[in-house]
């Protein structure tokens, strides 16, 4: 009987830590997400430099996660994240604002949809 | 991550229950549960292992999950016999006094070409000389001859034979294998006294020699060896 209790402990163990990660992603990706669109905000307030300061702040907070988002997400998602990254602080330069806000709202969607897909939900499962 | 677990769950039972519903004859010599680990283990290995863009986990998580979930069902399965029947099934009795049981058959999905395939492998050619012939869980005939159809035993005609027990390899192509020469209580001279008894120089030109319980001893010569 010990083995069938190490066994279901394995299991607590395995759909903690992976709620653990779910829960973590969310939170992570919700700070990310209200980043971008406050720098959205103040790009449409005519406050470039502030705004590219907040995207490569919010950068660099994706960056400090790579190797835990490398070890758990998908390559190409982590990948198609830190491009839009870099498009985004592009088009804050260039300060074209039409282009930028598209941009940005691609990555926006790009991060939500992140968590999204890691969230415990019927849809999900299925 | 979490959806991997509960879909690596999910499926396991699916996939448990699907080969259950397929009867027996699908399983081979495994019970469905180790058929099913099995089936799954080699998939979810060869993912991250071909995908460099798959994260390592993604293939990690539902093998352990799978392999949790394993050792639990067959700690179940020791506990409870209602639970193992559930799981792998019980045996079904196909061939009965000589008589086909043909709806076990159809319920196991085994076709009558299959069953004489499987008396014929048993040396069984008459099915009117089974007893009893008993579709196992794991795939297997197990296949009883009535008591006047089995060969007689030493025991049945009173006779008292030496019991030879196991016979351990000592000469392996031409290696003497030194722990089993011990092991019996034997030593060098007695290995020679026995190479010369059977006109051999050298350990080196045998291929095989065993001994038994009863210091019975088969040499065989390598061919060419002299």
């Amino acid at each position: 009987m010990k083995r069938f209790w190490i066994a279901l402990a394995l299991l607590a163990a395995l759909l903690c830590g992976t709620l653990l990660h779910t829960y973590s992603l969310g939170g992570f990706t919700r700070r990310l997400t209200h980043s971008l669109e406050g720098a959205q905000d103040l790009a449409r307030a005519d406050r470039w430099e502030e705004a590219h300061t907040l995207t490569e702040e919010a950068l660099q907070t994706w960056s400090d996660r790579d190797v835990y988002l490398h070890v758990l997400l998908r390559h190409a998602d982590t990948d198609q994240i830190y491009a839009g990254f870099q498009e985004v602080l592009a088009l804050l330069e260039s300060r074209e604002y039409g282009e930028y806000a598209a941009a940005n709202a691609r990555l926006v969607t790009q991060i939500g949809l992140l968590s999204e897909a890691e969230q415990l939900t019927l849809k999900n499962v299925l | 991550m979490v959806i991997a677990f509960l879909r690596t769950i999910i499926l396991y039972v699916f996939i448990i229950a699907g080969i259950r519903l397929m009867g027996k004859r699908q399983v081979g010599e495994l019970e469905p549960s180790e058929l099913v680990l099995a089936l799954l283990i080699a998939d979810l290995a060869a993912v991250p292992m071909q995908d460099f863009g798959i994260p390592l986990l993604t293939g990690l998580i539902p093998i352990l999950t799978l392999l949790c979930l394993t050792m639990a069902l067959s700690v179940l399965t020791m506990k409870s016999v209602k639970f193992r029947a559930v799981l792998c099934g019980r045996p079904s009795i196909i061939v009965e006094n000589g008589k086909l049981r043909q709806g076990e058959m159809k319920k196991n999905r085994f076709t009558l070409d299959e069953l004489m395939e499987e008396l014929r492998m048993k040396g069984v050619t008459d099915l009117s000389t089974v007893k009893y012939a008993i579709l196992e869980t794991n795939g297997q005939l197990s296949v009883l001859p009535f008591a006047a159809q089995q060969p007689p035993t030493a025991q049945d005609l009173n006779l008292h034979l030496p019991e030879p027990g196991l016979p351990v390899v000592l000469i392996n192509d031409g290696r003497l294998i030194r722990r089993n020469l011990l092991g019996r209580g034997f030593n060098d001279q007695w290995l020679e006294k026995q190479l010369k008894a059977h006109k051999v120089d050298r350990v080196q030109d045998v291929f095989l020699m065993t001994v038994d319980e009863t210091n019975q001893v088969c040499l065989i010569e390598k061919e060419g060896g002299r």
